[in-house]
């Protein structure tokens, strides 16, 4: 449930903890998509993660660096990643989600896979 | 929950990993060396800012359950997490190195072999203790061995130091002809530079919230940073007097390690060298250990990746990949023949020269109701703060003007 006080979006949201409902770490809230709607306040209509997403905040260069440095080496095909808002279940000491498909995890299981588990006592 | 035993072990260990290192052994000998009691004061003023310090990591872990670099991203935004922890893996790198090759010093003292030779085989070691060990096997093992370190000061007081000078020392600054105040002030922000640590705080509050610490623990927690800081301080005190008796009187200026090995020699004769070299080896690899997880403690944190020591490594790729990283680059320098020495004294400088902007972010988080409640600082806790980040801006102002004059010298 989100909270019921005033919460900001920049210094309570962004940038928190974001956890699946198994409390599996899935990288920070890197970025909050809002929607303009017409005769309607904004809505936040996601919560955007990724290295670009990241990268935009430090700078153009660093967005278009994060990009190309996808497409030589990503294993992400796509870059960003938006989870709805309407997944967002709980906004604590972490935000938890309720996503099952996502590739958030991506690197952290090629590098397992390709990498730890190929050395002695990882497991 | 953990047992305050435990508590207190992880404070003894961050007290003498974090303390008592290559750094402070370094930088306390050849104070002891040059000036001999001269320079105590900066151990003390260095010491009561960690306290506070580490206290406040402890506190905001507690309350909170937010590691430092977990709370810095969250609260003041990625724009400005990237600066200190971009600046804390560079300096993290060359200290973890000077600390890797500390251990290959001690086995040097031991041995007689070139420490070269030893980088790979204890990075290896360093490495594989982390692989399969726990927070727990990692923080009692360190700290027992630790203990060692009592032969510093067992040596300090056989050399019948002189306490009224000493006291004073403890206090005021003592100067040394203009001649040689560029190399005194180089040698007291080094001192800073080694004792007040980033790294340590990254760990500390790393473990606590590993170690599930909540506000019952504070007690605890304040205990542990008073006690495993002073016992480090004291350790540093003691080989700044024992080297103060040993080297100043006959005019040696330390400029090699192999100097500082025969600091314990005139107190503890045939014995001196060997629990020399086996105090640095566990030392420096405690202090390895320290600085290789807080590294990949902090990346993890700042970009939200699974993190924690406890868990086999197959759970925790990016992790202990980053610590694995850092181990192995780390060493590089020591193979390409870097003088260690050198590479110490310069980023214990460096350390203080980040300073700043690692101890900033401390001021506003412990004062933020959002992450310690009413568990705020007080008064004296700001003071001390806000004094550390003014005397660490000056520090990184004049450290490198110093560094030109003072460490060449």
């Amino acid at each position: 449930m989100p909270p019921t006080h005033a919460t900001h979006l920049v210094a309570d949201i962004l940038d928190q903890q974001l956890v699946d409902t198994k409390k599996n770490k899935l990288g920070k809230v890197d970025g909050l998509v809002l929607v303009m709607r017409e005769g309607k306040p904004p809505r936040v209509a996601y919560v955007e993660c990724g290295a670009p997403v990241l990268g935009r905040r430090l700078g153009r260069w660093c967005e278009r660096l994060a990009l190309a440095l996808n497409r030589r080496f990503g294993i992400r095909e796509k870059p960003r990643y938006r989870i709805p808002w309407s997944k967002v279940k709980e906004i604590d000491i972490d935000m938890v989600v309720d996503v099952d498909e996502h590739p958030l995890l991506a690197w952290e299981d090629w590098l397992c896979e390709h990498v730890v588990r190929r050395i002695p006592f990882s497991k | 929950m953990k047992s305050s035993f435990l508590q207190i072990a992880l404070g003894i260990i961050t007290g003498i990993g974090g303390f008592l290192e290559v750094g402070s052994l370094a930088t306390a000998a050849q104070a002891g060396a040059s000036y001999r009691y001269g320079l105590v004061w900066a151990i003390v003023l260095g010491t009561v800012c960690l306290i506070f310090l580490i206290e406040m990591s402890g506190r905001l872990a507690a309350v909170s359950k937010h590691t430092i670099a977990d709370a810095v991203r969250e609260r003041f935004g990625f724009n400005f997490a990237v600066w200190p922890r971009g600046a804390e893996i560079i300096v993290n790198l060359l200290v973890l190195g000077a600390e890797i090759g500390g251990v290959c010093l001690g086995l040097k003292v031991l041995t007689g072999i070139e420490a070269r030779w030893f980088a790979v085989p204890v990075a290896l070691i360093l490495w594989f203790a982390l692989w399969v060990g726990t927070l727990d096997i990692i923080e009692n093992s360190t700290s027992i061995l630790g203990l060692l370190t009592i032969a510093f000061l067992v040596a300090a007081l056989k050399m019948h130091p002189d306490w009224l000078p000493l006291a004073r020392g403890s206090v005021f600054p003592v100067f040394p002809p203009r001649s040689e105040s560029g190399n005194y002030w180089f040698t007291a922000v080094s001192i800073l530079g080694a004792t007040i640590s980033p790294y340590m705080f990254y760990f500390y509050s790393s473990g606590a919230v590993e170690d599930g610490w909540d506000v019952k623990d504070l007690p605890a927690n304040r205990v542990t940073a008073v006690i495993g800081m002073s016992f480090g301080a004291l350790m540093s005190i003691a080989v700044l007097v024992s080297s103060a008796h040993v080297f100043n009187p006959r005019n040696i200026d330390i400029s090699r390690y192999e100097q500082i090995a025969l600091v314990l020699t005139p107190a503890l004769h045939k014995w001196g060298l060997p629990i020399f070299g086996i105090s640095l080896a566990v030392c420096c690899f405690g202090a390895g250990v320290e600085i290789a997880l807080a590294t990949a403690y902090s990346i993890a944190q700042t970009f939200g990746w699974n993190w924690g020591e406890d868990e086999k490594p197959a759970k925790r790729a990016r992790f202990s990949l980053t610590y694995t990283v850092m181990i192995f680059l780390s060493i590089v320098p020591i193979l390409l023949g870097v003088d260690p020495l050198k590479q110490t004294m310069f980023s214990m400088a460096l350390t203080a020269v980040v300073l700043p902007l690692a101890i900033l972010p401390f001021l506003l988080l412990l004062n933020d109701e959002g992450f310690v409640g009413t568990h705020r600082n007080g008064p004296i806790g700001n003071i001390v703060v806000a004094f550390t980040i003014f005397m660490a801006a000056i520090i990184a102002i004049v450290a490198i003007p110093l560094e030109i004059i003072g460490g060449g010298s």
